[in-house]
């Protein structure tokens, strides 16, 4: 007998009994839409983290400026802290032994014109090393250098986006835009950073393809606000992963003590953050997967109660088809085949729902998830696993019946 | 010899004690024979057509069917003789409702491997031999009770088998549609099908050639001829014609 020939005859079957069949395949169908929305959450968590890893590298350190009010302020200025500070920058640069490289930022709150086209984006003050600290390069022309730095040029390099914005698709290298009150030349434009908009971050990241950028020492002389010089940001690459975390301890203190242990700063260390967010991630996977786990035995027992219901309505159909000529085994097909094509179908059912419910929790809770082929292919194989493992019960109760027992059987 | 029956015991497990359906009994049936077992309810009939059907095996004795010795096959072996060599046609016509007519009909097909378009071809065939094409695609609870015999004997026909077993075969039919449904299984022992068939209906036994009558597990005795006729004229006597009688 040919297994279209059982296919068929478990399609029949089914169809013979419509809302029965759809109830029974209910348990199978939320089991498996649990674990295909969790694997697709699991997955998009998991890209997620590739990108903001590959935005910020996984050994690199950010030193952020707080903003004091208040009390705080007053105590700042009583113990003689005025934030983050060129000071601090080569401090560290002195002090720490193990640096790639390290890049201080400084935004400058100026409008940034060429004719009448305005950019939206920030200023970014930064010195030659931002380019090798972010691993964000210049495609076109150059990054700032250490001359630039030197002579305080009046150079620019634009973000793919700002470039956009400011010159449409005109070249821009060699062309003048002004930034505030001053002419500054452009001298380069970066690659394109595609960072994905409207998803949730543990680190925030503003969009680097607007930015534009200027040597430190020219925002410096020009534009210098009251208050200061001062250093908004400053990212620090360490040699290798395994060294960030004992260097942002080093920096903590080295800040602490230059600070007079006024908290006007916080250290952000990416990959800690990433692992932070992926633990909380775990534990809501397992949530999840438990409900899902549990959602498909309860779905499989809700099929093997069907199917052992099924197998005692058919005796007398089973020992027809015994007295017909089918073979034991041809009876245990039959009766797999018809768990098999509920649980399949069911499985089919719970990957659409799971995914609606991935576009769900995607639309209503911001997480970015990632319906992959692996998790679907995992999802039915789970669901066609349990259609046998729990069919084969009723399937052998049928198989094993008496031929002569099953035909008498009212 | 088609069936070659020697020594048959056969007894099953009830409640605290045991039955002995089958206490010793020889059959031997020629090829294109037409036999009538007759007895009272627990005279072992059933159990003997289950024997001859390959449904059981005997607990002791020796079954030969068409030559090939039953007693010793697996489930698996016997599974496959019936399929090739037994047709059953049984009261209660056990067509399995969720198929139409002609997916029953095929149903001995399918467990033979046939592809399925010498399947059809088959089915149609022998449906129209029944008369039945016009209800090809009906399902069997559409059917008048002797429309449902038909095709089940149809599907017994379908396997082109060397016997067929018919268990009470009008026991749920009226007397006109009974009476149609024997003509059709007359017509086929007329054609070289061997049948036995169980029976209460001395109208039905009437119609073998040969009547075997059962009692307490052993064949009380074989009539054929002119002595069957004098026994069923007997019956009819006392009984009236067409009722049922229990010798």
């Amino acid at each position: 007998m040919r297994n279209s020939e059982d296919v068929r005859i478990g399609l029949r079957s089914i169809l013979a009994h419509k809302l029965r069949s759809i109830l029974t395949t209910l348990g199978v169908v939320f089991g498996v839409a649990g674990l295909v929305s969790m694997l697709s959450i699991a997955e998009g968590a998991r890209r997620e983290a590739i990108e903001q890893i590959r935005l910020l590298g996984t050994n690199s350190i950010r030193v952020n400026q707080l903003v004091l009010t208040g009390e705080a302020r007053e105590e700042a200025d009583r113990k003689g802290s005025d934030g983050l500070s060129p000071g601090d920058v080569r401090l560290l640069q002195y002090a720490l032994p193990n640096l790639r490289g390290i890049a201080p930022l400084r935004f400058v709150e100026e409008p940034v014109l060429v004719k009448n086209r305005e950019a939206t984006g920030r200023v970014v003050a930064t010195n030659a090393d931002y380019s090798g600290v972010t691993g964000f390069r210049p495609a076109v022309g150059r990054f700032v250098s250490e001359l630039d730095l030197a002579n305080a040029k009046r150079v620019a390099v634009l973000g793919a986006g700002a470039k956009q914005e400011l010159f449409g698709f005109r070249n821009p290298l060699g062309q003048r835009l002004r930034i505030g009150d001053s002419w500054f030349t452009v001298i380069g434009m970066m690659e394109e950073k595609h960072v994905q908009s409207g998803r949730s971050s543990v680190i925030q990241l503003r969009d680097l393809n607007k930015d534009i950028y200027i040597p430190l020492t020219t925002a410096q002389a020009r534009f210098a606000s009251e208050a200061g010089v001062g250093i908004h940001e400053v990212a620090i690459q360490v040699e290798d992963a395994e060294q960030v975390v004992a260097t942002a301890e080093i920096v903590r203190r080295l800040l602490e003590r230059a600070h007079r242990n006024v908290s006007d700063f916080e250290i952000v260390v990416p990959s800690q953050l990433l692992a932070q967010a992926q633990q909380t991630q775990r534990v809501f996977n397992i949530v999840i997967g438990s409900i899902a786990a549990i959602s498909l035995l309860v779905g499989g027992i809700g099929i093997m109660n069907i199917m052992l219901t099924t197998v005692t309505e058919r005796t007398r159909e089973i020992g027809v088809r015994r007295a017909l000529g089918a073979t034991r085994a041809a009876i245990l097909r039959q009766f797999l085949v018809e768990t098999l094509l509920m649980s399949a179908a069911g499985g089919l059912a719970g990957i659409l729902l799971g995914a609606a419910m991935a576009r769900g929790i995607n639309a209503f809770a911001g997480w970015q998830t990632v319906i992959s082929l692996e998790s679907t292919a995992v999802a039915f194989l789970v669901a066609a696993a349990l259609g046998v493992a729990f069919g084969l019960y009723p399937a052998r109760r049928a198989a094993l019946m008496d031929p002569i027992a099953a035909l008498r059987f009212e | 010899m088609l069936i070659r029956i020697q020594d048959a015991h056969k007894q099953y497990p009830m409640g605290e004690g045991t039955v002995h359906a089958l206490q010793g009994v020889s059959l031997e049936v020629e090829r294109g024979e037409y036999v009538a077992i007759m007895g009272p309810s627990g005279s072992g009939k059933s159990t003997l057509m289950h024997l001859i059907g390959c449904l059981d095996r005997p607990d002791s004795g020796r079954y030969w069917l068409d030559g090939a010795p039953v007693e010793d096959l697996s489930d698996e072996e016997l599974s496959a003789l019936r399929n090739r060599k037994v047709a059953f046609v049984f009261q209660a016509f056990n067509l399995i409702p969720q198929l139409s007519v002609i997916e029953n009909v095929e149903v001995p097909l399918v467990y033979r491997g046939t592809d399925a378009e010498e399947r059809t071809r088959r089915a149609e065939r022998v449906l129209a031999s029944v008369g039945l094409s016009p209800r090809r695609e009906h399902k069997p609870s559409e059917l008048s009770g002797g429309e449902r015999q038909r095709v089940a004997i149809a599907r017994a026909l379908v396997a082109e088998p060397d016997l067929i077993l018919a268990d009470e075969p009008t026991g749920n039919l009226d007397t006109r549609t009974g009476a149609e449904v024997m003509a059709l299984l007359g017509e086929l022992n007329r054609a070289g099908t061997t049948i036995v068939m169980v029976t209460h209906d001395i109208e039905n036994a009437r119609r073998a050639k040969r009547l075997v009558q059962m009692r307490d597990g052993r064949i009380e005795r074989e009539l054929s001829g002119a002595e069957k006729e004098s026994l069923v004229r007997r019956y009819e006597a006392v009984a009236g014609v067409g009722t049922e009688a229990v010798p």
